[in-house]
């Protein structure tokens, strides 16, 4: 189908919802519902000659869902001033109370951080996310935005307890000028996606509960897309196995997240193998007066060694990936919904180190 | 004499004003067309928290009473077990993750009996004075007293 016609489809989807609401919400047994997630920060880093790409001044990120019956529609739209991205749209049914098959583009459910966090800054503690979890379009090295199908399972165990099942198989992300490529629900797409499947299971203590811990899997075919990428790697296509383990635990006042990962990387044409390992650990702390302070380690190993990685690296005068770094900061939820946070970190990169300072608003709409 | 007379004075109030504290309740309701005939403690804090709950394939509605604070704060200690931040963050922490529906909020109890009448899916809880009496809503249980 030509793209045009993929985009108008979904653009006209997109502005149903509106109209959607209002209809649905005459309808007994149907629901619908936005938040709007905003940040505004202000930054300041050593040896870096200008902001990074994961630190927008201001960003807004909009979250919509509707409910009729078993059927279930939900979107993320990410806006800053530089991009603006349908960073999700997925239409589920739900075939028992939460078990649900998504199709449409989702976040891989073998992030620890990226199934928690999303793009809302306002529900993350600290400001920045551990190097690993990045973005595409920040130079992230793992795939994150699939299009496909997504399955998600809670089932009760125990008494209190719940294991929670999630898989995804879909197209992944292709590998272009230093960054990864995933399939552009409202921009143009060069195409050249393969398989992407992925997988997480996890128990959660309290089936309501937010704590949970769990295993990761990720299968990635990667297939090149510019001719500079193939020229450094002298492949036209890597495949990443990833395999991860976290935990998410809260036990108030401490809340406790914490992730590794193994990459195993392999270039097909030249049949070489690489793998690299990277994790991280934070720790908070919730203090009186609605102040909480937080600290994270990232840590990494051979990641300096890697081919893939070095991909990642444009040399444009930010930090693009991180080998370590060490963050810590406070957060004042000083009203309701409203946040003000500040982080310094220190950070070691591929060719340089710098310190950093951030400080930002966030806030949760209405 | 006059000690004994205004403690007896005292006495006499105090045991008048006992079966208003001990009326103070909160229920739980659903509408009387409803088919919900019972919810345990935890399918009512899932609910509640914006999780899928189900009665015979029909999937429930929570409606938040907020009319005062004090059924607010009885709510947050007896039904979800959260301070309010923490549930204010659980809710919106479902609506990032999968779009899950907030619960629907009502600070006017005369609206809030309206909507619940109105829809056989919801379930609220309302002040028992507020509900003991109207024919349109259905008392399943008693959540708190006092």
């Amino acid at each position: 189908m030509p793209h045009i016609y993929l985009r108008e489809m979904l653009l006209c989807l997109l502005l149903s919802l509106p109209w959607a609401n209002s209809a649905l919400a005459q309808h007994e047994h149907s629901s619908s519902d936005f938040e709007v997630f905003v940040a505004a920060e202000a930054f300041h880093g050593t040896r870096q000659t200008r902001l990074g790409d994961a630190d927008p001044w201001i960003d807004a990120d909009v979250v919509f869902g509707a409910t009729q019956h078993q059927f279930r529609v939900f979107g993320e739209y990410y806006i800053t001033p530089d991009e603006r991205d349908l960073e999700r749209l997925q239409m589920g049914f739900e075939f028992v109370p939460e078990t649900v098959l998504w199709l449409g583009r989702f976040h891989q459910p073998a992030s620890a951080w990226n199934t928690e966090h999303h793009h809302g800054q306002y529900l993350q503690t600290d400001i920045t996310r551990p190097y690993i979890e990045r973005w595409e379009d920040e130079h992230g090295i793992i795939p994150q935005h699939i299009t496909g199908a997504l399955f998600e399972s809670r089932q009760s165990l125990g008494n209190e307890g719940a294991i929670q099942v999630s898989g995804g198989v879909g197209a992944s992300p292709a590998l272009s000028d230093h960054e990864l490529d995933p399939i552009d629900l409202i921009g143009p797409n060069p195409g050249r996606h393969r398989l992407s499947v992925t997988g997480r299971l996890a128990y959660l203590p309290q089936y309501v509960g937010a704590s949970s811990m769990g295993l990761l899997f990720g299968h990635d075919d990667l297939s090149v897309s510019s001719a500079r990428t193939l020229a450094s790697l002298h492949s036209n296509a890597a495949k990443l196995n990833i395999y991860g383990a976290y935990i998410d635990w809260t036990s108030e006042p401490w809340r406790v997240v914490a992730a590794d990962y193994y990459v195993d990387v392999a270039l097909t044409e030249i049949n070489r193998n690489e793998s690299f390992s990277s994790g991280y650990l934070q720790v908070e702390r919730q203090l009186p007066r609605r102040f909480t302070i937080f600290g994270r380690i990232e840590d990494s190993a051979r990641m300096q060694e890697s081919r893939y990685v070095a991909l990642f690296d444009d040399a444009d005068g930010d930090l693009e990936i991180a080998l370590r770094r060490q963050a810590l900061g406070v957060r004042w939820d000083y009203t309701r919904r409203q946040a003000l946070t500040l982080e310094i970190s220190h950070i070691v990169a591929l060719s340089q180190t710098s310190n950093e300072l951030r400080a930002q608003w966030s806030a949760a709409i209405p | 004499m006059t000690k004994i007379a205004a403690t007896a004075v005292f006495l006499t109030l105090l045991t008048a004003m006992q079966p208003v504290w001990a009326a103070e309740q909160l229920v739980l309701i659903v509408s009387r067309d409803s088919k919900v005939e019972q919810l345990d403690s935890l399918d009512l804090r899932k609910l509640f928290l914006g999780l899928t709950v189900t009665y015979n394939g029909d999937r429930l509605r929570p409606v938040l009473d907020e009319a005062d604070s004090r059924i607010k704060e009885i709510f947050l200690q007896n039904i979800v077990s959260m301070s309010d931040t923490t549930y204010d963050r659980s809710v919106l922490r479902l609506t990032l993750i999968q779009g899950q529906i907030k619960p629907i909020v009502y600070k006017d109890i005369a609206l809030l009996i309206k909507a619940v009448e109105a829809d056989p899916t919801a379930v609220s809880y309302a002040w028992a004075k507020d509900v003991a009496h109207d024919p349109r809503i259905k008392i399943l249980r008693v959540l708190w007293y006092d």
